[in-house]
C-alpha cells in the first residue's frame, strides 16, 4: 500500500484512520504472534480514550503470552464446538452465517472492485476483513481511494450497523483478557470514525 | 475558507483531539500486510494472491475456522 503517488492523496489524518483499522484488522484476524506482542508491549498512549485503550493494551500484552493470548483468541472466536464471539456481520444481524447482510456485502465489494483473497475461506463479512477493507477504501488499496461519501456508505452499511455491539461483547466478555482492550479500541474507534463522517457531511 | 476545507479542518482537530495521531497504531500497524481482501482482477487466473501474504499463524486460522 506504500505507492509514493498513492500517499500524495491521502492525507495524514486519512493515512492514520486506515492505521488503526489495520491494527484492529490484525489483532483480530489471528492471534498475536511473539513480534506482534513485544511490539505492543513497547506501546505508549496518551490521555485519550484511544490513548489510554493502548496503554491498557500494552499492559494486556505484558501479562499475556503468546500461547495464552492464542487460547484466549481460540476460546473467544473459533472454539471448535461453539466459539463465545461469532465477529461476523451476518451473524450478529440476522442470527446466522452467511445471511443477507453477506450478500449486501459481496455486492458492494464488486462495485468497489475488491474481491475475498484467493486461499482465504472465511466469509467476508468478518470484522478483521471489514477492518481491512475500511483501510483499502482509504488508502487506495483495491484502486484510486475512495472518496468519504463512498467510505461512509460502506462504513454505515456494513460497519456501524454491528460493528460496536461486537466490540462491546469482546470488551464485557469474562474469557477476554488480551482482547477487552481490543475490544475497547474498537468500540472508542467506531466512535470517532462515526462522528467524523458526520462532520464530513 | 471554503465549505469543504473547513470541514477538512475540523476532521483533522477532531482526530488530532480524539488520539488517533498517538503513534501507537503506526508502530503496530508496520509490517501488517496480512489481507484476506484483494482489488478484484478482471483476470482471476493471473497473479494469485496478489497483495496477500499468509503466515503461519493465518493458516493456522483458517485450517482451525473450517467453514
Amino acid at each position: 500500500m506504500g505507492e509514493r503517488l498513492k500517499g500524495l492523496e491521502v492525507s495524514e489524518e486519512e493515512q492514520l484512520r486506515a492505521q488503526w483499522y489495520s491494527l484492529l484488522a490484525r489483532l483480530l484476524s489471528a492471534p498475536p504472534d511473539q513480534a506482534l506482542l513485544t511490539m505492543i508491549r513497547g506501546l505508549k498512549g496518551d490521555d485519550s480514550d484511544l490513548g489510554q485503550c493502548i496503554r491498557t493494551l500494552a499492559a494486556a500484552a505484558r501479562a499475556t503470552t503468546v500461547a495464552t493470548a492464542g487460547e484466549e483468541h481460540f476460546n473467544l472466536f473459533i472454539g471448535v464446538g461453539g466459539s463465545e464471539l461469532m465477529p461476523y456481520g451476518s451473524y450478529y444481524l440476522t442470527g446466522f452465517l452467511n445471511e443477507k447482510p453477506l450478500a449486501r456485502l459481496r455486492d458492494d465489494m464488486a462495485a468497489l472492485g475488491i474481491q475475498r483473497a484467493d486461499d482465504v475461506k472465511e466469509p467476508e463479512d468478518h470484522i478483521a476483513s471489514l477492518c481491512e477493507m475500511m483501510a483499502g477504501l482509504i488508502t487506495g488499496a483495491f484502486g484510486a481511494p475512495v472518496d468519504l461519501t463512498r467510505q461512509q456508505h460502506f462504513f454505515a452499511n456494513h460497519v456501524a450497523c454491528w460493528a460496536p455491539k461486537f466490540f462491546a461483547d469482546l470488551q464485557a466478555s469474562k474469557t477476554a483478557a488480551f482482547y477487552m482492550p481490543v475490544g475497547a479500541i474498537g468500540s472508542v474507534f467506531m466512535s470517532i470514525e462515526s462522528q467524523a463522517f458526520e462532520m464530513a457531511a | 475558507m471554503s465549505k469543504k476545507t473547513a470541514a477538512k479542518m475540523g476532521r483533522r482537530d477532531f482526530f488530532r483531539k480524539a488520539g488517533l495521531g498517538v503513534g501507537a497504531a503506526g508502530a503496530a500497524a508496520v509490517g501488517l500486510s496480512v489481507s484476506s481482501a484483494q482489488a478484484a482482477t478482471p483476470n482471476k487466473s493471473a497473479d494469485k494472491g496478489a497483495g496477500y501474504r499468509e503466515t503461519d499463524h493465518v493458516k493456522k486460522f483458517y485450517e482451525l475456522a473450517k467453514f
